[in-house]
């Protein structure tokens, strides 16, 4: 953000009017990426005093809400428990899931500690921290990098990227962009429902380190919506 | 970086309003570097990335991790705090935050004198920056001792 930039007083700044996340504008492309960074790095020969410069060039489209939408229909049980719903539908995405680590070569999955191969048991522990409501005891059998209850918002990154990446595979797919796969995964999963009622169960707990935990498990768009929220790119 | 005015009403509130409690930052000495075309660069990302082996960034470090020059794009993880940013492009293509790729064909088509060695990886939705102060110097004596001319600071 521009405001925090100025706060920060860098000699050379380039702004850039790319989502958050994607810093150099365009992935898989090259070219684009290469241009914003000449652009950053030929301020070094034009700038002579603290500068922030514009970026001229928006990022190529991104599949937004509306535009983009998962083909299959979730979630996919009608299980009792949110650790069976969510343990259904990880299942019904892992083919994909593994497909784009496949194609890729590689995953993100696994920022908690647990293992590229042990999805299910990271759905297991968020969903039984649904179910329990209980905030305090490291659940599953894993070596978790993270202490309870820190852990709970690194477990559902891990799910996310999971998510994420069988979206990438699926056949139509057009890259979605962060608030089409928001509204999806908080509007339309278990995992959604999930995350919702676990934050339901940090807010109920009255506690600093609970409410902080509450703030880094949702989006801001999405905070206080139990049915998904929907927030609406319109406004974009 | 985005504009405030991009983003769902809740969380442009929430950057504003960090924004505004940020305090100034005293401008460091301006420093000409060599040409481009000799100077080596590195990066240096606000991402929360680093090596899967690496112990993660807890919530508010303000310590960093190091990430060599050669590594493969699947040794790497995020533990970055924030949930407000998209992980979904970085998951296609890791450039799109640590252009490492970019820098080595630049580096090889002329553009840029070389690449570092060592390139650095910090955590950022930073409430205080001055508590980043020592392990920043820190960081710019090692880019120094490497020989870096350029670092190339990525926020998220």
């Amino acid at each position: 953000m521009r405001e925090q930039s100025e706060a920060v007083n860098p000699p050379r700044a380039l702004w850039v009017p790319f989502p958050l996340g994607r810093p150099l504008g365009a992935a898989d492309d090259p070219d684009f990426q290469k241009d914003v960074m000449r652009s950053a790095l030929a301020m070094l020969d034009t700038a002579s005093e603290p500068t922030i410069q514009d970026y001229p060039i928006e990022a190529p489209p991104v599949a937004g809400p509306g535009v983009w939408a998962c083909p299959l229909n979730l979630p996919v049980a009608e299980a009792t428990s949110h650790t069976g719903r969510l343990l259904a539908e990880v299942a019904r995405l892992k083919p994909w899931s593994l497909e784009t680590r496949n194609q890729r070569g590689r995953t993100l999955f696994g920022a908690t500690g647990a293992q590229p191969d042990q999805v299910e048991a990271v759905a297991a522990a968020l969903g039984s921290i649904a179910d329990t409501g209980d905030l305090q005891s490291t659940p599953g059998d894993i070596e978790w990098a993270f202490e309870m209850p820190i852990l709970i918002r690194h477990l559902a990154d891990d799910l996310r990227t999971f998510y994420h990446e069988a979206v990438a595979a699926q056949p139509g797919s057009t890259a979605p962009n962060h608030e089409a796969l928001s509204d999806w995964i908080f509007g339309e999963t278990a995992l959604g429902d999930v995350l919702q009622t676990i934050n339901g169960h940090l807010t109920a707990a009255d506690d600093f380190i609970m409410t902080l935990v509450s703030g880094f498990l949702i989006p801001e768009a999405h905070h206080g919506n139990d049915d998904g929220g929907h927030w609406s790119s319109s406004t974009h | 970086m985005v504009r405030l005015s991009d983003l769902d009403p809740a969380e442009e509130a929430h950057l504003q309003a960090r924004a505004d409690a940020m305090s100034p930052v005293e401008s460091a000495p301006w420093v000409t570097p060599r040409p481009l075309y000799e100077s080596t660069v590195a990066i240096v990302s606000t991402a929360g990335l680093h090596r899967r082996t690496d112990p993660p960034f807890q919530a508010g470090a303000v310590d960093y991790r190091i990430v060599p020059g050669d590594v493969e794009w699947g040794d790497l993880v995020l533990s970055h705090i924030s949930t407000n940013f998209d992980r979904s492009a970085f998951q296609q293509d890791p450039n799109i935050s640590f252009p490492l790729e970019r820098l080595h064909e630049m580096a090889n088509d002329g553009e840029i004198g070389g690449v570092s060695n060592w390139h650095y990886s910090f955590m950022g939705a930073q409430p205080n920056h001055a508590a980043l102060r020592d392990t920043g110097e820190e960081v710019g004596r090692l880019l120094a001792a490497d020989g870096v001319d350029v670092a190339l600071l990525i926020p998220v």
